[in-house]
């Protein structure tokens, strides 16, 4: 039982990869569905450009097991990751309710209940929405493989460290400008919120706007400065998620008989976090990726309610082979 | 001028724009002519209630909900609106229903209603302009209305006279044949009442 509990672990960096595509692809075949919603109740398919009657017969071939009635059925999928409508059930992001209750000075009760569902799964297991929903992870860990070929072709890249502190003074700054201003400052700078209305923009309106600039600016942030440097020392939501799942129940642990400090974990941690030395803290996203890459299998999920504290060198490292006088060859 | 005392006006007045109203009144000065979706708050209240989730316009059927980049100031970035002249509202009241925040709130679809709550703007008919006004016998603009005879009634050689209950929906701007449109709205945020 515990063989296969280690065997899945050790997959879940592949599970990861698919919730996350598939999410990426949902944010682009909906303005579609949204397109060919539109066709569908304006009964008008005669009267469609070629281009529009493409979209409208594939997105029919794509719904067409699933939709009963284009028309009304399409309504229960819209919306982003941002704030999205699941066969009636609405979701939000934690973020936009705070910017909302800081810039309307108010408390919209249906609109908090939307976010209740995020911040209990966040309560449970940290900041898992920066590393297994949001649609820009995706583009940001594609960036930063990219950032990899970069370096082997020997172009420099950006590896600087910040103090990752400053990505709380954002969020605390965002709050005071929208309670400042009235509007929600939020949500022109976050960049999950801003890809999916980009994407919508781009294929259901007239194309992209300037919240693309904004995207295209902390993608080369992140190649020129630090890596991950956006969502690790400047993203608001992050902050956010990391104070909420800052006594998370599921963490990862690493096991110091299994461990044989290697060092791969630190260097496949794109948050550039220190599993080697149990240094994950709040700014964990469960990405999972050390445990995938791990080849002793000593890092596993645990539950624990505080951060553990460093266990020393892996039992089957050199260092502790050093300090404990055991030879080469010994057990 | 000493360092200290440029430094400390340059913070003074950031902090007192910053928590001031006139940060408030700085917005929305553009003349972009646009209406609210149906059902929407006030403007003020509307900015800072809605979150820029982009769900009305993905669920309007009419795809007449488009929305700001910068060109209204950054106040309003991203937040959805209306030009009726390219596209009206047909008041399928869709947007009202999936808002999150109830920044556009959700309106039955029933005449009362929608002449209680929904007020994005009034019409005005320009007779200099008006095809009927000037003896060419029209009235598109009441054929095209939901409200006929609510918010619009044709007098003699069907000649618009537009009544206190239009909801400023823009079905009547969108379908004046007259270039440039005859009857246009006038949106409620910047109606002198």
């Amino acid at each position: 039982m515990k063989e296969v509990w280690v065997i899945i672990q050790r997959h879940l960096n592949k599970l990861r990869w698919t919730v996350l595509t598939l999410i990426f692809s949902m944010l682009i075949l909906l303005p579609f569905l949204h397109l060919y919603q539109t066709y569908e109740a304006a009964h008008a398919y005669d009267l469609l450009s070629p281009t529009e009657k493409s979209i409208s017969d594939t997105m029919e071939w794509i719904s067409k097991p699933f939709v009963h009635d284009p028309e009304v059925d399409l309504n229960n999928l819209k919306g982003t990751t941002w704030s999205g409508t699941l066969f009636g059930l609405k979701l939000s992001d934690p973020l936009a309710v705070v910017g909302q209750i800081s810039a309307g000075k108010m408390v919209y009760w249906p609109f908090l209940v939307t976010a209740l569902i995020p911040i209990f799964l966040t309560l449970l297991f940290g900041r898992f929405f920066c590393g297994w929903i949001c649609p820009a992870t995706f583009i940001y860990e594609l960036n930063d493989n990219l950032a990899t070929w970069l370096r082997k072709a020997g172009i420099p890249v950006g590896r600087k460290k910040l103090d990752f502190r400053l990505k709380y003074l954002v969020l605390l700054m965002g709050i005071i400008i929208s309670a400042a201003t009235g509007m929600i400052a939020f949500a022109s700078m976050y960049p999950p919120a801003l890809i999916g209305r980009e994407i919508y923009y781009a294929i259901a309106l007239s194309g992209f706007g300037s919240g693309m600039v904004f995207f295209l600016l902390t993608m080369l942030f992140d190649l020129m400065v630090s890596r991950r440097g956006f969502c690790r020392y400047v993203c608001p939501g992050g902050a956010l998620y990391s104070l909420l799942g800052r006594f998370r129940l599921f963490r990862i642990k690493r096991d110091v008989t299994q461990c044989n400090d290697c060092a791969k974990c630190n260097v496949v941690c794109q948050f550039g976090l220190d599993p080697l030395r149990d240094n994950f803290t709040q700014e964990c996203n469960n990405c999972t990726a050390c445990i995938a890459v791990c080849p002793t299998d000593a890092l596993s999920f645990t539950m624990s309610v505080k951060d553990i504290p460093n266990q020393g060198a892996g039992h089957l490292g050199h260092e502790y082979k050093r300090l404990h006088n055991i030879q080469d060859g010994e057990s | 001028m000493k360092r200290r005392t440029f430094l400390q006006g340059v913070v003074g007045t950031g902090l007192s724009s910053l928590l001031a109203e006139n940060a408030l009144a700085a917005r929305n000065n553009t003349s972009i002519r646009f209406l609210r979706p149906p059902g929407a708050l006030p403007e003020d209240e509307f900015v800072s209630r809605c979150i820029r989730c982009g769900k009305c316009g993905e669920t309007c059927p009419n795809r007449c909900i488009k929305y700001f980049d910068l060109e209204n100031g950054i106040s309003s970035m991203d937040t959805p609106f209306i030009i009726p002249r390219e596209q009206a509202c047909i008041l399928c009241m869709k947007c009202g229903d999936i808002c999150p925040t109830g920044a556009i709130q959700p309106v039955i679809r029933e005449m009362e209603p929608i002449l209680e709550k929904v007020k994005m703007g009034v019409a005005r008919v320009d007779r200099n302009l008006c095809l009927s006004w000037q003896g060419k016998t029209c009235g598109v603009c009441y054929r095209a209305c939901p409200l006929a005879d609510v918010a619009i009634r044709i007098g003699m050689l069907e000649q618009p006279h537009v009544l206190k209950d239009c909801v400023g929906c823009g079905l009547c701007e969108r379908s004046c044949i007259q270039i440039p449109q005859a009857i246009r709205i006038i949106p409620d945020h910047i109606r002198k009442t």
